[in-house]
Formats: C-alpha cells, sequence, structure tokens
C-alpha cells in the first residue's frame, strides 16, 4: 500500500512538472493552431538561462524562472514578428516546419554557448525530502510541483479574467468579428507568444534542477509536451494540467508494477486510447459538426 | 520462336553476368587497395559520437587520439609518413556509426582505423572492418559478446573485458567479515551490450556469496528520468546497489536517489564516476565511497604513464580522463604494430597483435586469438574528492577503503 501511495505521489508530481512543460505549446497550439516545435528548444534553452545564473551568480533556478521570463517573452515577440507572422502570409501550414528549423537552429546555438556536456543546477534542496510518515516527498520536485500550479492558475486568470485573455479567446473562435470590436489579431498572436515563450522559462527552471539536459534534449520534450497537448484537448490549460498528471502517474505505475522499459510507450498508448474514445481529447469539448461553415 | 524468346533471357544472363563481373572487381578492387599507403599521409579514420548523450566522453577519447598523433607527428611519423585523422560524428547512433566507418574505407580511403566509444558503437563498427579486412583497435566496446563473433582483426586496448569488471569488488566483498557484508542487492543496467552483461555477472557472483536481490531492472538507453526507478529502489531497500551505467545515465540516478533521500550502504556503477562532470553532477561530497572499475589510473607506473599525463595537461589544460588514456592506448597498440610489420598490411597488423605483448600506459597487453586482452580491471573509489585505486594492491593509490558510504551531503 506505501509503495502504491509513493508511486502515485512521484506520478502526481512528475506529471505537474510535464503540464508545466506543455503551457506554453497549449496556447499556441490550442488557440493559434500553431505546432511550435521551438517549444523543447525554447525549454532547454531556458534550463541553461537558469543553470547559468545559479552557477554564476548563485541565483536559484526557482528565482531564475522569473527572471528568465522577461528575455524569453521579448524572444517570443520577436520571433513572431519576424518568422511566424510572416510564414503564416505564405502558408500557415509551413509554420510547423519554420518551427522545426527554429528548433535546429537553437539546438545548435545551445551546443556553441555551453558545449555538448550534461548540465544539472544543484541548490540545495535538490536533494533533500519531506517524509510524511512512510512516504517520501522530493523537495525539488515538491517546488516545482508549486511553481506548476502557479503558472497555470495565474495563465487561466489571465486567458479568463482579462481584457488580454478575452481578446485571444475572441481573436483564436472568430478573427474576423474580434476585428469589428478592435481587437488586432496580429498583435494578439505577438502576446499569446510571448505569453507561451515566457512560461517555458518556468518550465526550464523545474527542468534545470530536476533532471540533467544537453542541448539535444529537446527532442525528448518535444515528444513529451505534444502527449500533454493531444491528451488534454487543444487550448486547454486545466486540461493540458490534468493531462500531464494522467501521463506521470500512468508513467510511474507502469515503471513501478509492470516495467520501465513499458513507461517510454505510456504517452502514445494512452494518445491511442483517447484518439479512439474522445478525439477531441479529454478536456474540450467536441466542436459543433456545423462550426466550421 | 523460342529462338526470339531465348534471346531476351540470353541477353538478361549476359547483362547479370556483367554486373556481377563488375561488383566482383570492383569488390576485389576495394579489398585489395584498402589501407594501402600512397605518398602523402597515412590516413587515420574514426568515427566518434561528438554530438549527442555522450558527447562528453567522446571530446576527451578524440583528445587522447589527437595528443598520440601528435607525440607520433612529432616523432617523425611512422614509416616515413605523417599521420592525419579523419573523423566523422556519429551522433551516438549505431546505424550512423556503421554508415560511417563503410564511408571512411570505401569513400574516403582511409589506410588504418581506429574505434568509437561503447559497446553499441564498436559492434557494428568492428563488423565493417571485419567485413573489409580491416585492422580494428579499439578504446572502449569490452562487452563480452563483441569477442564470440569468430572476427580476427579486433582488438581491445584495456586491461580487461566487462566481464572481469566485477572481479576485484565481488572479491573485496568476499574477504569482508559477514557482519559487513551487505545482505540484500538491487541491480540497475542500462541495456547496453556492455554495462548490461557485467550487471549480470555482478548478480549471479555476490548471489553466489548469499546476497539476495530485491530489486532487478533494465531501462533503455533513452531514458532520461530515473525517478520511477529511484523510487522502487528505495522502496526495496537494498543495501547494494549496482548500477550499470553508459555515461550520464550515472549521475541521474544518482541525482534521483538523492533526491528520494535514499542512501544505499554500497554503490557501484560501471563508468560514470570516472567521467569529470560526475561529482559536480551529483554534488561534490556526494561523489564519497561510490565504487567504480577503471582501466587506467594517472598514477600508474607503467612506462610512459606520467608523461602521457603531464602532455595531455598541458595541452588541453585538463587532466586526462579514462577516456583519453584508452584512445591514447589504442594508438600506442596500433603504432606498436606498424612499427613492427614495417608495412599497413591489414592481415599482418592483425597475426602480429595476436601474437606479441604490447607495452602501453594501462600495462602491458596480450590479447587471446578473439581480440580479449587477458588482464583485469582496477577498482577504483570516490575518496575525499579524489578517484583512489583500492585494488590491486600492487596499483593501490591508497590502502583505506569506504565500506560504509556516507549519507548524501546538502
Amino acid at each position: 500500500m506505501t509503495e502504491l501511495a509513493q508511486t502515485l505521489v512521484f506520478g502526481v508530481l512528475t506529471g505537474s512538472v510535464y503540464a508545466l512543460m506543455a503551457t506554453g505549446l497549449t496556447l499556441t497550439f490550442g488557440v493559434m493552431k500553431i505546432v511550435n516545435m521551438a517549444q523543447g528548444a525554447f525549454l532547454v534553452l531556458s534550463a541553461y538561462l537558469c543553470y547559468w545564473l545559479w552557477s554564476r551568480f548563485g541565483i536559484d533556478p526557482l528565482l531564475g524562472g522569473f527572471i528568465v521570463a522577461i528575455p524569453m517573452a521579448l524572444l517570443g515577440v520577436a520571433l513572431y514578428r519576424l518568422v511566424i507572422e510572416r510564414v503564416q502570409r505564405i502558408d500557415p501550414g509551413l509554420t510547423i516546419v519554420a518551427t522545426f528549423a527554429l528548433a535546429l537552429v537553437a539546438e545548435a546555438c545551445i551546443a556553441l554557448v555551453w558545449g555538448p556536456n550534461p548540465a544539472a543546477s544543484t541548490p540545495g534542496y535538490f536533494n533533500q525530502a519531506f517524509r510524511l510518515g512512510s512516504l517520501v516527498v522530493p523537495r525539488a520536485q515538491f517546488y516545482a510541483c508549486l511553481l506548476a500550479v502557479g503558472v497555470t492558475v495565474a495563465l487561466q486568470a489571465v486567458i479568463r479574467r482579462s481584457w488580454l485573455g478575452h481578446a485571444i479567446t475572441a481573436a483564436s473562435e472568430n478573427p474576423e468579428g474580434a476585428r469589428l470590436v478592435g481587437v488586432r489579431p496580429a498583435r494578439v498572436g505577438a502576446w499569446i507568444f510571448a505569453i507561451a515563450t515566457a512560461t517555458s522559462a518556468f518550465g526550464g527552471a523545474a527542468l534545470s534542477f530536476l533532471y540533467q539536459f544537453t542541448p539535444d534534449s529537446q527532442d525528448v520534450w518535444i515528444g513529451l509536451t505534444l502527449s500533454v497537448v493531444i491528451l488534454g484537448g487543444l487550448g486547454s490549460i486545466p486540461g493540458a494540467f490534468a493531462a500531464g498528471l494522467l501521463l506521470g502517474v500512468a508513467e510511474a505505475v507502469t515503471s513501478t508494477y509492470i516495467s520501465v522499459r513499458w513507461s517510454a510507450a505510456v504517452p502514445t498508448l494512452l494518445i491511442l486510447v483517447v484518439l479512439l474514445i474522445r478525439p477531441q481529447g479529454l478536456f474540450t469539448r467536441a466542436a459543433r459538426p456545423d462550426a466550421a461553415t | 520462336m523460342s529462338e526470339r524468346r531465348r534471346h531476351p533471357r540470353s541477353i538478361r544472363y549476359l547483362a547479370a553476368a556483367a554486373i556481377t563481373a563488375l561488383a566482383a572487381t570492383a569488390c576485389s578492387s576495394s579489398a585489395s587497395t584498402a589501407g594501402k599507403v600512397s605518398s602523402g599521409p597515412i590516413t587515420i579514420g574514426m568515427s566518434l559520437p561528438m554530438t549527442g548523450p555522450v558527447a562528453d566522453v567522446s571530446k576527451s577519447g578524440l583528445q587522447g587520439y589527437q595528443l598520440w598523433l601528435s607525440q607520433l607527428n612529432a616523432a617523425g611519423g611512422l614509416l616515413g609518413h605523417q599521420l592525419k585523422l579523419d573523423v566523422l560524428d556519429d551522433g551516438f547512433d549505431p546505424n550512423q556509426t556503421a554508415t560511417d566507418y563503410t564511408r571512411l574505407i570505401s569513400q574516403d580511403r582511409v589506410n588504418l582505423l581506429l574505434g568509437t566509444f561503447s559497446s553499441l558503437l564498436n559492434a557494428p563498427a568492428s563488423a565493417i572492418a571485419a567485413r573489409q579486412g580491416m585492422l580494428y583497435v579499439e578504446p572502449s566496446g569490452g562487452a563480452a559478446s563483441l569477442f564470440t563473433r569468430g572476427f580476427t582483426n579486433l582488438f581491445f586496448a584495456q586491461p580487461g573485458t566487462t566481464t572481469s569488471e566485477p572481479d576485484r569488488f565481488v572479491a573485496w566483498i568476499a574477504s569482508l567479515p559477514a557482519s559487513q557484508r551487505p545482505a540484500t542487492a538491487a541491480y540497475v543496467t542500462q541495456d547496453d551490450p556492455s554495462a548490461a552483461p557485467a550487471v549480470a555477472v555482478f548478480r549471479t557472483r555476490l548471489q553466489a556469496l548469499g546476497i539476495k536481490t530485491v530489486y532487478d531492472q533494465t531501462y533503455e538507453p533513452s531514458t532520461t528520468s530515473f525517478d520511477a526507478i529511484a523510487s522502487s529502489v528505495a522502496h526495496a531497500r537494498p543495501q547494494l546497489v549496482i548500477q550499470g551505467a553508459v555515461a550520464d545515465d550515472g549521475a541521474a540516478f544518482v541525482r534521483s536517489l538523492e533526491k528520494l533521500n535514499f542512501s544505499p550502504k554500497m554503490l557501484f556503477q560501471t563508468n560514470a564516476p570516472a567521467d569529470a562532470a560526475y561529482p559536480g553532477a551529483i554534488g561534490q561530497a556526494n561523489a564519497d565511497g561510490v565504487f567504480t572499475a577503471e582501466a587506467w589510473s594517472p598514477q600508474a607506473k607503467y612506462p610512459g604513464n606520467a608523461a602521457f599525463v603531464a602532455a595531455y595537461t598541458k595541452k588541453f589544460g585538463s587532466p586526462p580522463t579514462e577516456d583519453a588514456a584508452n584512445s591514447y592506448t589504442a594508438g600506442q597498440v596500433l603504432a606498436a604494430a606498424v612499427r613492427a610489420v614495417g608495412r599497413v598490411d591489414q592481415k599482418a597488423l592483425g597475426a602480429w597483435l595476436h601474437t606479441h605483448t604490447v607495452s602501453t600506459i594501462v600495462g602491458p597487453l596480450k590479447w587471446n586469438s578473439a581480440g580479449d586482452p587477458e588482464g583485469s580491471l582496477l577498482l577504483a573509489q570516490w575518496q575525499g574528492g579524489k578517484l583512489q585505486i583500492v585494488a590491486p594492491k600492487s596499483a593501490a593509490t591508497t590502502s583505506h577503503i569506504v565500506t560504509v558510504k556516507p549519507a548524501w551531503a546538502s
């Protein structure tokens, strides 16, 4: 029983980090219909920046995430204006190719600056744990989980309660109608990209002290975050959070009770099952058949 | 009618015969010219994982090769020729490794080959070399399975293969009083042709000593998160943990154990603890007490070893790693054979190595007919921030062995 409880605790903590990393992708994928293949590279870039702040200036990676969010937001705006917006004008389908190219360029740049060696931050709490009876709760993962909850709640509040959130919703659901009420879709797009890349700073901060990473680690994270987004349903931030938790728990249970080898197949199996049973994702409503007309 | 029918078929036969003849000519031409030295420098080809998960290991490995080459060129080269390296990057992909070695032999037409890193990559590379009749001296790749394929051109440039890795550690455990021996053990290994067989030997021998197995798990090379494995290990509470690590998976697993605050009484990991980045990745003080097996020690008194350490440190600004020493050793083996034979004749070089002992910085190396070295690895342990050799006594850099690993430091 203790083993099961410990496995679930681990699954929830790991899953919340998956959700944190997938938040940016949920926004761009769900709202703008852009599969940002560079999101994994942004995560790794953020992890390296947080690692640099920690190793050079002793700044805790959790605080580092807030600092790194600013340049990442600016990077997001620049990329939207210089690349995404222009490519969309030619062919919206090309954005996946453009962002994939951006990911490759980002990986090469990271390798040039930091080299190919694995890096990891080791703040004081990274190897400490809370004990709840016989249960062990690693402090580093608990803090990362709190960060994930905080970012999700804050983003949901922005989307639901601010003018920007309403503008984002309007621009994504009915661009022409939004234009009539003074919303400029291009400006909204830049905002979405800024927010999405800024949230990758928090995911990168968690990555920097939870795992080792190399410039090519993005391959692992882009696959995982895409799985979370597909499971949760496009554009649903709470859905992505729940999907992250589901994935984390499923992986932990599989590793503990079946085999570590099978845990790598869990995201794919879950996606297959969800696509068969609920193609719109676990936490979004299916579009009305006449919605596209 | 029948004549007309026969005609196209005979053309087909002729065409097939012509193609076969051309292919045979091309093959015989490739086999006969591969490795021959023209008037230019002798080119030595290799494919290394310069990018990907073991890129850090490869960098020092390449530097070992570069130092060996520069020293050899400064001393006049080999057979009156200067030497140059033709290095390709395989990104730690076995398929790419096979492609690279095929390209080195068939397209780049290198004169000699040197090996890459890990058994995973050396397995396909050595097979390509064997198929093309090229000598293959490898600095790494000690999986027992590599030496059961009947290749006569493969030579491992370390004192022992992975199956000899448990020798000294198990002997030390057996020498402990029963009260100090671990009662339980957990085995975690990467599905790697080098690491997994070594861990299997550990398990068999430790079980024979009465040490009960409480956890046994094999993970994929692509595994990046070890939290679930560490959680299961912590739940099983073994006194001894053996990990068949290949590169940064060693530090990643320890980090996961640290996050859970589970510190086993004894910890043995293959390969990873010898990496210079290891203590930094797990926290400087946390390496203390961790065991590993090493092919080489910077303090060993073998001919040329001290000079190698000094020259490497001067050239690259940091002390050499075991991988650098291993690639330097592979170079020494190759050069010794070429010098002794007096020509670049792949068969003659292999025959000479099978019948002679080569003096290297890891000690004298001698091989059996399969290219498997007839020696054993050193047992090393992190103590006070240094990786000390604790066995055998003849090579030990300290007489002290930490029996109970300290708890993780904050």
